[in-house]
Parts: structure tokens; sequence; C-alpha cells
């Protein structure tokens, strides 16, 4: 059942209301979200010239995308030289058929799946099971969920929303007698279970990390073993890839190797980095007999020539958005109602969906504070993406009417100091009928989604503009006797900072 | 023969399609981008890492240091012996104390001057690959100990890289309970760019199907961010660096 929508609610706000209601769920959101997160600061400081490297890995992804066409094709000659079967889906329906057809060809009875996020993308599993195939999930978090009927609510952690209680009852449902709720003892069922179903398995079903061009190499990252086993031990691999996960050569995946697991979970490495170069060479004595490659579109080349979006192909999916992102450790992986959650699902569902209709109110579970693109190994401008979803989504009229009025009223009012200084007298005036206790809790008109939460500050008596006049009087009297040496050392300053840099507001990454 | 005949016509179907599909599907991406396929290779300025990364090494006895210390802190099982007969003496010390009963090792020419047998004569000691007729995944999945000899190490990540081959099985590194990779200390660099750069050198040609990197037993932390340790790999993890 895995890739089926999640249950209650259609919209992010109805999903984020059973979210938020879960204390559990927020409580172990927030405190995973803030592991993984200060581990990535720790890991980030630990290693020096984060933003050297940040850099680097935005170049080679930049340089890779621009010239996708020429990399995707070098790859796809070398995988075939390397006796790969390799295969081009246009849809999520293409890659399913050729799945199925290959699952049909080589009669199997099951596959063992190690994590891959494509394939939740085209609820594989499901269609697996249509035609009387068993998909088993290996890694120990996506086994936990799949056992739940559930999907991913955490790119890194997809269990993350569940306890060791209903992990132990899930488990002793699945093992047919009552496990403890030990940590030690529920993994180590799993694994004893997992290793028969690894040694039964006709397939061996992966995702990709990265697919390195110049050897036809596909590359993966992993903690537990489970995918160096699904890519070992069945006679049979499929590998399912979204096209834009190439990288020119090994020698960019130092690169990659150095952001995306400091990124993801704090460590220097992942416990297992395995690149796999085609199929078992005849003299070899395990290792699949036959591999296939799937490539993917499915969406991701509505991104390509977009000025605004096209950098959204230079994700490597760390998650690390996700453990920045306020919203998300609030509200939790599930909410945003697609396969990708936080600031990059918010963007990338509708993107790749092509219709921001169905998907736009995911672009507002944001505050637009930027925390993810701070956060991104390879610097893309999340926040400012979410900016243009929401001005599509008004273009295409389908905003929320008050906000597009406030938009066009903000600019109109905004455009006059007049103007403003108006509609703010009749503010501080209107307000006084709804101001308690220093603040307006009233849930009527604009107020109402805010409110629902919080409280909205009263406008102040005395606006910042108003007391601007006084503000720099006191200032400029201030300089007046401050001592002459620091003066001109400020003003230096001043004038420093309006000649060369001013203007770029933030985080100068267009730079 | 039939069936096999039949499913190497239904591959060749598969990979004719896909190569009548490629060129549109390229073709696609080219538009998309709004130019022509290039035919040269592009220039690509930002390869690999930055060049002050490039450029920095540690001494032997440096990297051994900090090859063990970020072994150890990942829970491996880092050692450091002077030689082949103190190695031999270390895995037989070692099989003894855990009662192992069951140990598979790759067929490669220091494990077989090892002596590893004569050190063990109670365990049942398989060189994989030794007999075509065996079932060598199914005798790695029942092994306690796997032995194996690094072809690279990395101490900046705490890294053991093997490669497979005919003589050297992707089981052995994976399937037993406990695996024991023994590192010659030449093997060891600084950086993993020192050993992914080989891959490039030697080019697609001559790479083996698998290529795996491990630094440290295998882990997770998907129950309540506990950690477990030999969720799927081995558990226990020793690299013996000798030299």
């Amino acid at each position: 059942m895995s890739g089926a929508a999640p249950a209650g609610g259609n919209t992010v706000k109805e999903r984020a209301d059973l979210a938020l209601n879960n204390d559990f769920l927020r409580k172990a959101v927030r405190f995973t979200t803030e592991r993984l997160r200060t581990g990535k600061e720790k890991a980030a400081e630990d290693h020096g010239n984060w933003d050297e490297w940040r850099e680097r890995g935005r170049q080679i992804r930049l340089h890779t995308i621009a010239h996708l066409d020429y990399y995707l094709n070098l790859f796809a000659n070398n995988a075939r030289a390397n006796g790969v079967h390799v295969h081009f889906a246009e849809t999520a329906a293409e890659a399913v058929r050729i799945s199925l057809d290959i699952a049909k060809h080589v009669e199997a009875r099951s596959v063992v799946k190690s994590k891959s996020m494509v394939t939740e993308e085209l609820h594989l599993n499901t269609a697996l099971e249509s035609i009387g195939v068993e998909a088993i999930e290996t890694d120990l978090g996506e086994y936990i969920i799949q056992l739940a009927g559930e999907t991913p609510s955490h790119i890194i952690i997809p269990a993350i929303h569940k306890n060791r209680y209903q992990i132990a009852e899930l488990l002793s449902v699945d093992a047919g007698e009552t496990l403890a709720p030990d940590t030690q003892i529920l993994a180590g069922f799993v694994r004893r279970k997992l290793r028969e179903k690894f040694l039964e398995a006709d397939i061996g079903m992966t995702g990709c990390n990265f697919a390195i061009a110049e050897t036809g190499s596909m590359v993966l990252f992993e903690n537990e073993g489970n995918a160096r086993m699904v890519t070992t031990v069945p006679k049979t691999q499929i590998t399912l890839m979204g096209m834009e996960r190439i990288i020119p050569s090994f020698a960019d995946l130092e690169v990659m190797a150095t952001l995306l697991p400091r990124s993801a979970t704090g460590q220097k490495l992942t416990v297992y980095m395995s690149g796999i170069s085609g199929p078992r060479r005849s003299a070899d004595a395990d290792g699949p007999e036959e591999m296939h490659i799937i490539i993917v579109d499915n969406g991701r080349s509505l991104q390509l020539g977009d000025p605004e979006f096209q950098e959204l192909l230079n994700c490597i999916r760390c998650g690390a958005c996700l453990n920045a992102c306020p919203v998300y450790r609030h509200i939790g992986g599930h909410a945003y109602g697609g396969t990708y959650s936080g600031p990059i699902g918010a963007v990338l569902t509708p993107a790749l969906k092509k219709n921001v209709a169905e998907w736009d109110d995911i672009a507002n579970a944001s505050s637009l504070c930027g925390a993810c693109y701070e956060a991104c190994p390879v610097k893309i401008p999340l926040h400012e993406m979410l900016v243009y979803l929401r001005r599509r989504k008004l273009e295409a009229g389908r905003g929320d009417k008050l906000e597009a009025l406030g938009m066009k009223g903000f600019a109109k009012v905004m455009r006059s100091s007049k103007r403003f200084k108006a509609v703010l007298k009749l503010g501080q005036l209107g307000q006084k009928l709804v101001v308690r206790d220093g603040g307006i809790s009233l849930k009527v008109g604009p107020l109402k989604g805010w409110n629902t939460y919080r409280v909205a500050p009263s406008l102040a008596g005395q606006s910042f503009r108003e007391k601007w006049p006084t503000m720099e009087q006191e200032i400029r009297n201030g300089l007046k006797e401050m001592d002459p040496a620091l003066k001109s050392r400020m003003e230096a300053i001043v004038r420093d900072r309006e000649n060369g840099g001013g203007g770029k507001g933030g985080h100068g990454h267009h730079g | 023969m039939a069936k096999s005949e039949q499913h190497q016509a239904w591959l060749d179907g598969l990979d004719a399609q896909s190569r009548a599909k490629q060129g549109g599907f390229i073709d696609g991406i080219s538009a998309k981008l709004r130019r022509s396929r290039p035919v040269e290779p592009p220039a690509h300025p930002f390869r690999g890492a930055p060049d002050f990364w490039n450029a920095f090494e540690w001494p032997l006895e440096e990297r051994i240091t900090r090859f063990m210390d970020n072994f150890k802190a990942v829970g491996g099982h880092p050692v450091r012996l002077a030689d082949m007969e103190a190695v031999k003496s270390f895995i037989a010390g070692k099989a003894s104390e855990m009662s192992a009963k069951y140990i598979i090792r790759q067929n490669q020419p220091e494990l077989n001057e090892l002596g590893l047998e004569a050190a063990l004569p109670d365990a049942k000691i398989s060189v994989w690959n030794s007999d075509p007729n065996e079932h060598w995944k199914a005798r790695a999945a029942e092994a306690d100990f796997g032995v194996v000899v690094a072809d690279y190490a990395a101490a900046y990540t705490g890294s053991i890289t093997v490669l497979s081959s005919k003589d050297k099985g992707r089981s052995v590194s994976l399937l037993p309970t406990v695996l024991m990779a023994i590192i010659p200390a030449e093997r060891l660099h600084t950086r993993l760019g020192q050993v992914l750069v080989n891959f490039d050198r030697i080019g697609r040609e001559n790479l083996p199907a698998g290529i795996h990197f491990i630094s440290g037993p295998s882990r997770s932390a998907d129950i309540e961010n506990d950690l477990t340790i030999g969720v799927h790999g081995p558990g226990v993890v020793y690299a013996i660096i000798v030299g």
C-alpha cells in the first residue's frame, strides 16, 4: 500500500491540523530534525571551507544540468557497454510498464528494494503487487512504514513519526509473537527476517544517488548494507534513476561524497558507498547476472530551460532543507501530501506535476525565511522559488483573492508615502475596536489564518516613520558627541557599504 | 536452452527499443535547453575537489592515527600490527575468543600465504570461488568471519575500499557477522579523492563490477533515533593496519 495518498485532508492546512494535534509526532520530528541539523552544522564546521565546497558542488551540478543531453547520452552508452540494459521512460506509467515487463519475464515472485524516492514517485510497489509480485522494502525504517501501510515522512528517516511501542506492535504481528519494544530486539528480528527475503528474492531494486557519465557507473550511499544486499544477492537488478542524477566523473563524486552525507546526517561518509559498473563479470561468483537501469523523466525535463526552476534539478536529495525548515519541523512530512516533503517538496511536487493549481497550497507551507537556502549543500534558492510559485499561482488566477488583492494593494500603498501614512492612520484608529491586552486575537477577514495560532500585535501608537525624525535627531546628536576618529571610521564603513556589495539583499547567491 | 534463447531474444528486443528511443529522448533535452546537442565534451572547469583540497596530504603516521580515530568513532575496531605473522595470530586469537566456526576469505595472494588454515585447524575455512560447484553466497551468509585484504583506504573519512573480481566476492565483506579487513599501510591515503582518481584513470573498460567503500559497521537510527549496529551488514568490523 505504500504510495497511496496520505490519509486525512485534501489541503496542506487540513493535513497539518492533523499533524499539529499529534503531540508525539511533533516532538519526534523536532527532536530528530534538531539532531540532524546540529549534526550537519558540526560536520560542516569540522570539515572547514564549507562555502567553498558548496560552491564547488553547485558548479558541478550547474555544469552537468546545462549539458545534460551530452552527459546523459554518454552515460547511457557507457552503461550499455558495461552490459547494462538501459531504458528510457518519459512518464511514470512508462517506467512502471518497463519494470513490470522485466518482472514478468524473469518470472519474479519477490522483489527486495533498497530506498528509492523515484519508486515512491511511481507507486511501483502497488503496481508490482497488482501482478502478484511481492515488493519488500529492506531499509529498516522503510520496512516499518511498509508494514504500517504508510509513506515516508522524512527523506532520510522515513519512520520518524513512529515510536518504539508502535513499531514493536507492527513487528509483533509480522513475527507472529510478541516482541519487546527494545531497539536491539526489533532490529534483530528485521535482520533475520530480511536475510531470508534477500536470499530468496528474484529481483533487487534500487534507486540511484549518482550516475557517472564517463564510466556508466551508478553510485549508492547507505548505512545499513541493504542496498549492497540488493545489488549483490538477487539474479536480476533493476535500478530506477531520475534523469538528472548524472555527474561527469569519479573525481566529481568526491565533491558529492563530501557534501551529501555531511548534509544528510552529519557523517563524514555513509557506512557504505558503492559504485556498480554493470552486471557481474562472467567469472565472478556474485552480483546480478542481469542488470537494468530505467532512466526516468516524469516531469523533470519541464524544469530544463526554465530560468526560475532549472536549478531544482541540482538537488542531491540530502534532506538538509527539511531539517532547517521551521514549518517542516512543526507539521512533519505527511502534511505536504506528495512524495517529497519540506521546502524541496513544496517546490518539486508542483514542478514535476506541472499542475500548480492542484498542489499550489503547499507553496504556502513556508515562511520564506531562507533557512532552506542556507542549509542546501548545492545552494538551490528554494525560498525564491517558493515566491515564484506563489506568483505563478496568482497569475493563473488561482490565488487566494485576499492575497491577490493584498499584493496589488500593498504595491499601491507602498508606491506613495502619503497613501501609506493615511492607511496607517486609519489602522491606528480602526484597531481601537479590536485590540485587547495590546494584541489582536480576532479571527476574521485577513487575520483569520494568522490569529488561529497566535495574536497579531496591535499597530504601534506612533509608527516607526512617525518616530523616525526624532530618532534621527537623537542619532545625529549622538554622532556630534562622538570621538572624531571613531566617527570618521564609521562614516568610512557606511561609504564602503554604499559603494560595493550594497543592494544584494541577504545572501548574495546570484553573484 | 529454449527458454534462455527466448529470454535473450526478449532482451535484444528491449535493447533495440532503447537505442531507437535514446535519440529522441536526448534531443528532447537539447530542445528544452534551446540548442543542438554538443558533440565535443563540454569544458568542465570545476571538475573534482577544489585545488586547496587536492594539495592536502598527511604524513603516513598521521594517516594511520587519523584513520584509527575515525574508524573507532563510528563503532569500528581499528588495530595496528607490525607484519602478516602478527595478523595471523590476531585473527586466530579473535576466532577462538568468539568461537568462530565458519570463516570465508578472499582468494588473494596475501591470504593464501597467511596460513590461517594451519593456525585454526578446528574452523571450516572456505576460499571464495575456489570450487565452481559451490553455492558461494550461502557459504558467505553462514560465515562467522569474512577476511579480506583492502585495495585502498582513506584516512580522512576512515574508509576501506574493496573491489570485486572472480577471486574477491562482494559477499565476503557483506554477509558474515564479523568483517576482518587487512590494510597494508602503503595503501592508506589521506583523501577519498586519491582513491577515486584511480577509477577515472583506468577507465570504464577496466573497472570491476563492484567498488565498495566501507566506513565502519552496518548501522541504523531508524527506530526512535536509537543507534543500532549490524542491521544488514557486519556489526563487528576490524580494520587491521599492517606496517
